[in-house]
């Protein structure tokens, strides 16, 4: 599945049928795993994917406004992509780091204790970095290890 | 039985088989435990948490391993600290267990409230008001309001189509899984699954067509909300406005029991029409399930184009008549020579149907020409002397019980059995298929013997003749093996059927599989319970057929006649040639079906049905029949069980039974006074067929209390359809239950059959016919016309996936698309959708190119 969504750059629902037909499994049974895991991107995303926690304990230090002003900032709703194909705004669940909640996960990398500013150096920092692989390029190196 | 465990409920004692579970221990002493998720027929999960209770165990020494007890001599119980899931704990010896405590009580309310946090309490427009797990167990443990913030409700999709039979309502799911562990647990078709998780999960399917199973309808009865229903029933009525009435399916040989829920509405005029089929509990028969096409092909009985009136023709037109008029003229032109004079009938028909048709033709016609219009296969009287025992549950059979299923498709052919036969080999039953392909079986056998096309014979020959010695171990192949597990079994069922083979073959495959039953091996296996032969009839009452003596050979009961009438294929010839002069067919359709061309050289011909089929508007006179939903009769399984059904809807025109439109004639020709019911022609039945001797429709209407209940008055299984109330029917002994049985001579067959690449015929479940053409539902799902073949075949004859072909089918060419497949096997066209034909027959594909295709 992750070769799947590195050879196409998200799990469409035929590169899931190409994988069920591979590993002989039902179809639906993929797309379930894919629904499962929020790392599976069943829909185009972004080259950084800003993923926001907003469960119970984020949520009571602010997330659920912090997810507000980066949707205002990127002119983008929630599970959208900006026009320039570089971000894809996400709200997951628990990531873990409620004690430094707001917080995100960009490209498996772990954004702590998080504000407007610190955001707004988020993004001008990630426009700069050219080199830095996408979120599928990652999670497939993360993931997939000779 | 020592595996009986003693627990304690409530301060009830029970004892109930180890490993049950305490909400189904529960369940036996009438404490209903509220359930969700949980289901019997499914593994628990403890997904909902409705069933909590508190659980007490007996405390022991830790050094001793004695049981404490307390002051007043009482056992010392440990409640541990919280409660847990009755659905998941199995019962242990002393168990003590409390449903009715403040925690309990206040728990049972929490989950309501949780589960309807994110429930749209739409009760009013939702179908399963009414019968509705969820709304009942919230009128009894609801707390009446919730703490949750209404505007804070998730809105979700409300008619998502998961394929074009179900639909999901995202809204109305509570998430127990009851429709996804039965595709995957139950019947293995795990094409629904949940997608995403907490308030996001969802129900999804990526199949092609979505919710690609035929026990799709399944999963609407289980579901404990309203959240799956089927597109035939969705908003079409209140489950109580519905009149429950029991019935048996009529598509094949199973025999599930049915209700059809029925209502009397404005849309149809005032009539009564049936609404839903649903599955009525029958654990020896169906359990509780049946497959889609018994759910939703019923639509032919209420169809437009269903007869309504005696036709007669004059000059050259078919036109109205009135019944004395059409019953005189037909009574008329019957009597005639009696080897002049035939008569076919459809295995559709009920028993008391066929009884009278033979009636007609041998006591008032003295004609022995009667047999089944379609002669697909053979074995009837094979069956009535070593078939399935009475007594036989298929449920009882595993560990060290073998199963044979020989040249038969279960799964498309007779669902049911496919999934009662999976279950036995999951249990532990050795699974022994013999085909000449692959089928859908398969997966679960232990032996998948795959002959080359003709060798079905030979194949069974050597299992059989290897069954008979202790065979050499050291040869190891899967032939030996098989008939080695066989040899050993404890019980020993087959099943065979007639696919690749002809008529002839099949009776001497009926013939040696009856040998095998035969077999000493300490014990013999015929004639005991659990053991025996069950033919793969391609109708649901071919055995009653055979029991009634629709045969040229077989007066009802098996009586041999002394001088056997014109089989079928010899009436078709007689036809032909002018050796008949009259043909009478009932509930079959030769012409359509390719077995009869035309009506040849017939002088007189009259066709009863349902419709006016291509062989209807050939005859003289079509006589309308009335169809199983109006009226009352008798089939008998595969598994010989006579079960009855009931009167639904309301006579279409003025349609007659079968049975007695063939009494009226039969009064013309001077059989006396036709029986004023079918109740009293099977009184006849019971009298003159010795298999049927003490069965009459109080005891065919007998019933008995089904384990698991799912069917009772409780507050969690719903619905009104599962309580078997209208009998569970008889299964009639086989000869060797009571007498010695001796070895069947096997004829040798000859086929004639020629080289080259072989075509074969297979059933698919939804195959082009009178019935499921009726059927807008499944209609999307209808069986096109297909050859399957193995890609080295394909690349010989330069034929590609998609391109279409020409085949002769019964002489007449047919038009299918090509599927290359390579689970063909090399050699074999699989041929799907299109007229069934006996045996195999040489391929002669011939590409068409698309400027030639017929439009459809």
């Amino acid at each position: 599945m992750h070769l799947a969504q590195h050879e196409y750059g998200y799990l469409s629902d035929e590169a899931k049928r190409e994988v069920a037909e591979i590993l002989g499994l039902d179809p639906t049974h993929i797309l379930s795993l894919a629904g499962f895991y929020s790392l599976y991107y069943e829909e185009p995303v972004g080259k950084y994917v800003l993923e926001i926690c907003n469960d119970l304990a984020c949520a009571l230090r602010g997330a659920d406004e912090f997810v507000e002003m980066a949707s205002n900032k990127l002119e983008i709703p929630v599970d959208a992509t900006t026009p320039d194909g570089l971000f894809t705004l996400k709200t997951v669940m628990c990531l873990g780091a409620c004690d430094h909640a707001p917080m995100l996960q960009c490209n498996l990398r772990f954004e702590e204790n998080l504000d407007e500013e610190k955001f707004d150096q988020l993004l001008a920092r990630l426009r700069t970095e050219a080199d830095e692989p996408s979120v599928v390029e990652k999670i497939t190196s993360y993931a997939i290890r000779e | 039985m020592s595996d009986l465990i003693t627990l304690t409920i409530d301060g009830v004692e029970v004892s109930v088989a180890k490993g049950t579970r305490i909400a189904d221990a529960a369940k036996r002493i009438g404490n209903d435990i509220p359930v969700f998720c949980h289901h019997p027929k499914l593994e628990p999960v403890g997904m909902c948490r409705m069933c909590l209770v508190e659980v007490g165990l007996p405390v022991r020494d830790r050094a001793t391993g004695a049981l404490l007890t307390n002051a007043d001599g009482s056992p010392q119980l440990n409640f541990g600290r919280g409660l847990q899931t009755a659905c998941t704990i199995q019962v242990s010896e002393g168990m003590v267990v409390r449903t009715a405590t403040e925690p309990v009580l206040e728990a049972r309310k929490s989950v309501i409230e949780f589960l309807l946090t994110s429930h749209p309490l739409d009760c009013p427009i939702c179908d399963k008001g009414g019968e509705c797990p969820l709304q009942n167990l919230t009128m009894a443990h609801g707390v009446g309001q919730s703490r949750m913030h209404f505007g804070d409700k998730l809105k979700l999709d409300k008619h998502v189509p998961l394929g074009d039979l179900i639909y999901l309502d995202r809204e109305r799911c509570i998430q127990c899984a009851r429709c996804i562990r039965f595709q995957e647990e139950v019947v293995d078709d795990p094409v629904i699954r949940f997608h995403n998780r907490g308030r996001s999960l969802e129900i999804v399917t990526l199949s092609d067509p979505g919710f690609d199973s035929v026990w799709s309808g399944n999963t609407t009865d289980i579901c404990p909300v309203g959240a799956l229903t089927t597109a035939d029933f969705r908003f079409g009525a209140r489950p109580w406005e519905l009149t429950p009435v029991a019935s048996i399916c009529p598509h094949c040989p199973v025999g599930c029991n049915t209700t059809m829920s029925t209502r009397r509405e404005a849309m149809a005029n005032g009539r009564t029409v049936i609404k839903r089929i649903m599955p009525r509990q029958n654990e020896a028969v169906n359990e509780i399930w049946i497959c889609d096409k018994g759910r939703f092909v019923h639509h032919f009985a209420d169809h437009a184009n269903r007869l309504t009136q005696p036709l007669i023709r004059q000059n050259g037109k078919l036109v109205e008549t009135s019944w004395g008029e059409a019953l005189d003229f037909v009574a008329g032109k019957l009597q005639i020579d009696a080897h002049m004079v035939a008569g076919l009938a459809g295995a559709r028909l009920s028993n008391e149907d066929l009884f009278a048709f033979q009636r007609l033709f041998r006591d008032g016609l003295k004609s022995q020409n009667i047999d089944l219009a379609k002669r697909r296969l053979a074995g009837g009287d094979v069956a009535a002397q070593v078939g399935l025992s009475s007594g036989s549950n298929l449920k009882d059979l595993g560990k060290g019980d073998a199963i044979l299923v020989v040249a038969s498709d279960l799964h498309d052919e007779a669902p049911v059995w496919w999934l009662r036969v999976k279950q036995a080999a999951e249990r532990g039953a050795t699974l022994v298929v013999a085909n000449a392909r692959a089928t859908r079986l398969d997966a679960f056998a232990a032996f998948s013997l795959h002959y080359e096309a003709g060798q079905a014979l030979a194949t069974v020959n050597q299992l059989v003749s290897m069954a008979k010695v202790e065979t050499d171990t050291a040869v190891t192949n899967d032939i030996v093996s098989a008939a080695e597990a066989l040899f050993k079994a404890e019980n020993l069922v087959i099943f065979y059927g007639s696919e690749g083979l002809a008529y002839d073959e099949t009776d001497a495959l009926a013939k040696l599989l009856g040998n095998l039953l035969l077999i000493e091996n300490g014990h013999k296996h015929a004639g005991r319970v659990n053991n025996g032969l069950v033919p793969v009839w391609p109708h649901n009452n071919t055995q009653g057929a055979w029991d009634m003596g629709v045969h040229p050979a077989y007066a009802p009961g098996y009586k041999p006649v002394k001088e056997a009438g014109l089989d079928a294929t010899a009436v078709y010839a007689a036809v032909a040639n002018g050796d008949l002069k009259a043909l009478y067919i009932a509930g079959a359709d030769p012409v359509g079906d390719g077995l009869m061309p035309d009506r040849g050289k017939l002088d007189f011909l009259v066709v009863q049905e349902l419709f006016l089929t291509d062989t209807a508007v050939l005859a003289d006179v079509v006589l309308p029949a009335q169809s199983w939903a109006e009226r009352e009769g008798t089939f008998t399984t595969g598994e010989r069980r006579v079960q009855r059904y009931y009167p639904a809807i309301p006579v279409v025109g003025q349609s007659r039974p079968d049975w007695q439109i063939l009494a009226q004639i039969g009064e013309r020709v001077g059989l006396g006074k036709p029986a004023f019911a079918a109740s009293l022609t099977f009184k006849d039945v019971a009298r003159i067929v010795p298999q049927y001797k003490g069965m009459d429709y109080r005891t065919l209407a007998q019933v008995e209390k089904q384990w698991p209940d799912v069917g009772g008055e409780d507050l969690y299984y719903g619905g009104n359809a599962y309580e078997n109330r209208s009998g569970l029917g008889q299964q009639w002994p086989v000869t060797a239950e009571k007498s010695a049985v001796a070895h069947f001579d096997v004829p040798t067959v000859k086929t004639g059959r020629k080289d080259g690449l072989q075509m074969m015929w297979t059933a698919v479940l939804y195959a082009p016919g009178t019935l499921v053409d009726c059927s807008d539902v499944i209609a999307p799902r209808k069986a096109q016309p297909v050859a399957a073949l193995h890609g080295t075949d394909a690349a010989r004859l330069a034929v590609a996936d998609g391109d279409w072909v020409e085949v002769m089918v019964n002489g007449t060419a047919v038009q299918v698309t090509v599927r290359v497949d390579d689970r063909a096997p090399v050699g074999l066209v699989l041929v799907a959708g299109v007229p069934w034909w006996p045996g195999t027959a040489v391929a002669d594909l011939k590409k068409i190119v698309a400027a030639a295709l017929a439009v459809n």
